[in-house]
């Protein structure tokens, strides 16, 4: 790898004699994988943040632009680790929205599910590597306890419990069992269970509050300019969220709530995560009473994708995730966009953290909930 | 009226080219067809009605790039898709105005290598610095298209297997005949520059 420049590799300004270069990452515990933030400090205080991206780029989108769209699936659930059935469905969802495919209702509601099954595991890795940025070992330990169920059962039914590639264009690789449902209440129960114990372990945690609240203020103006969404904007007190502002899928068939802040805090960012847990095991629960009979796949003829656009945002973990594809009638996508949310988010750092401390800007960070492969594509 | 219906009237009053979108086939509600100096003054009426950008990038055809921006609404239900053609390769930043075209205006220029001119900071970003004339999504020239052939017709819309299948028959049915005049055809199709 050559040298990369950065905007401050040189301080020549005499009177700025005191400030110094520091290197964070790619391999810094608080970066969540391979990102490198050069800092330019002034003591404590970071007063210049450059972001240095591209450690895990893989080029997904020029793969999608090489094989037909049928061999896409798999770097679909490679893009973000911590939640990658949102991926699947949102790819399949465009495909089908491209070509006028009718999805039965059995296969939706097994979405949801599913989707909703890996939300919670991915709120509850963000949340724990969160705390763990911040000192408390112990509250990761217990979540990925919960984390290890939910993987367990997703296993269960997509044959894997990180990468996963389930659904399809049409409907779902495989149906749900009784077994499934029967470890899916169980789980239910059980985080629904351990939500007091989180509140006294962390969220009551004095050490926790002081390290969080007023840190990283984000208004909601900001995260307009920016194109922030998910819990870094909701946690800013505007309750948006795809799953209601533009409905696909089931979700208009279920009640549920969207989880605010009102500072726009880190805190507030943590609260809205922990808080939407509640809300995910309700659409679970919600999904499981009404579950229909039925086919879980439609039959699908071969696919073209017409010439024109199309584009489908979802509801991802960590925000708004946008499919946009450009078809030119054969079966290969002419071009393919992927819109990730952490990239996004992670763009505003800069004016958020700058003039802060550099404990502070671990904070804020980490209240991103940022997936760093996932912003490299 | 709702926001996509007044937007329309807005752009439209500003001799910006916009139509309502069928949001059931395309996935946004607004479509804008740009040229390629009236983008800064449409970001500027977006950020006026409270959008969000959602994102930038481009497409390559053969008569240039299409840059193409997208924005979303936080209160309303309401996308709209921006396209504007350039065919030098150069097209003026919007990142004053919406600061997260920042990044994805430096992340376009990695990998089309599309100049977005007034830039504050075109560095790579995503790409290695050794890597960064390598502009991996270009096509070869095999596999260009004119922007036609990319764009919706109301034709295709329709039928879409068919009418492929009508055209490939067309094909070899004219070739027959007449493969003298099909050759000249082709050449006829392609525009003189390509960048």
């Amino acid at each position: 790898m050559g040298t990369l420049t950065t905007r401050f590799s040189t301080i020549q300004d005499p009177d700025e004699k005191h400030k110094f270069l520091l290197n964070m990452g790619p391999q810094h515990p608080c970066t969540h994988g391979v990102l490198r933030i050069v800092l330019e400090m002034d003591g404590e205080y970071a007063m210049g943040i450059d972001p240095i991206l591209g450690y895990g780029h893989r080029m997904h989108e020029k793969m999608a632009e090489c094989r037909q769209w049928s061999g896409f699936y798999p770097n679909t659930g490679r893009i973000d680790y911590g939640g990658a059935i949102p991926y699947n469905h949102g790819y399949c969802a465009l495909i089908e929205r491209m070509a006028g495919i009718e999805v039965p209702e059995r296969a939706e509601y097994i979405r949801v599910i599913t989707v909703e099954l890996n939300r919670i595991a991915s709120h509850f890795l963000g949340v724990g590597a969160y705390v763990i940025d911040l000192g408390a070992f112990t509250p990761i330990l217990y979540m990925f306890d919960d984390r290890e169920d939910i993987l367990d059962a997703l296993e269960d039914i997509t044959g894997s419990r990180l990468t996963y590639c389930h659904h399809r264009v049409g409907g779902v690789s495989k149906d749900i069992d009784d077994l499934f449902i029967k470890r899916t209440r169980a789980i239910i129960k059980n985080i629904r269970s351990r939500f007091d114990m989180y509140d006294r372990l962390v969220t009551g945690n004095i050490i926790f509050q002081k390290r969080t609240k007023d840190v990283g203020i984000i208004p909601v103006e900001m995260a307009r300019r920016y194109g922030a969404t998910g819990p870094v904007l909701r946690g800013s007190g505007l309750g948006f969220d795809i799953r209601k502002n533009e409905p696909y899928s089931v979700y208009p068939e279920f009640d549920f709530d969207i989880p605010t802040g009102e500072n726009g805090d880190a805190f507030d960012r943590y609260m809205v995560r922990m808080l939407e847990l509640e809300q995910s095991l309700r659409i679970i629960e919600q999904a499981l009473d009404k579950l229909p009979d039925g086919p879980v796949m439609a039959k699908v003829k071969r696919v073209k994708l017409q010439p024109g656009d199309c584009s489908f945002s979802v509801e991802a973990a960590r925000g708004m995730l946008t499919y946009y594809l450009v078809g030119d009638g054969s079966n290969v996508p002419y071009k393919l966009k992927i819109r990730v949310p952490s990239y996004s988010n992670l763009s505003l750092l800069e004016e958020l953290c700058k003039g802060s401390l550099i404990a502070d800007l671990v904070s804020a960070m980490g209240s991103l909930d940022l997936i760093i492969p996932e912003i490299d594509r | 009226m709702s926001l996509s219906t007044e937007l329309v009237k807005i752009l439209n009053a500003v001799e910006i080219k916009a139509v309502e979108a069928d949001y059931k086939k395309q996935g946004y509600h607004v479509e804008v067809l740009l040229n390629k100096d009236q983008v800064r003054d449409f970001s500027k009426i977006m950020l006026e009605k409270e959008f969000y950008l959602d994102f930038v990038t481009a497409v390559h055809i053969e008569s240039g790039f299409q840059a193409v921006y997208q924005f979303g609404h936080f209160e309303e239900s309401c996308h709209v898709n921006a396209k504007a053609v350039t065919k030098d390769g150069t097209i003026h930043t919007i990142c004053d105005i919406f600061h997260g075209a920042n990044w994805h205006e430096r992340e376009t220029h990695d990998f089309y290598g599309l100049k977005f001119t007034d830039h504050p900071d075109l560095r790579v970003l995503i790409l290695d610095e050794e890597d960064a004339d390598l502009n991996p999504l270009l096509k070869k020239e095999n596999k260009l298209k004119s922007l036609e052939k990319i764009t919706r017709s109301e034709e295709s819309q329709d039928k879409p297997a068919k009418s492929v299948k009508n055209k490939a028959a067309a094909k070899i049915r004219e070739k027959k005949a007449k493969p003298e005049v099909k050759s000249e055809d082709k050449q006829d199709d392609k525009p003189a520059e390509s960048s």
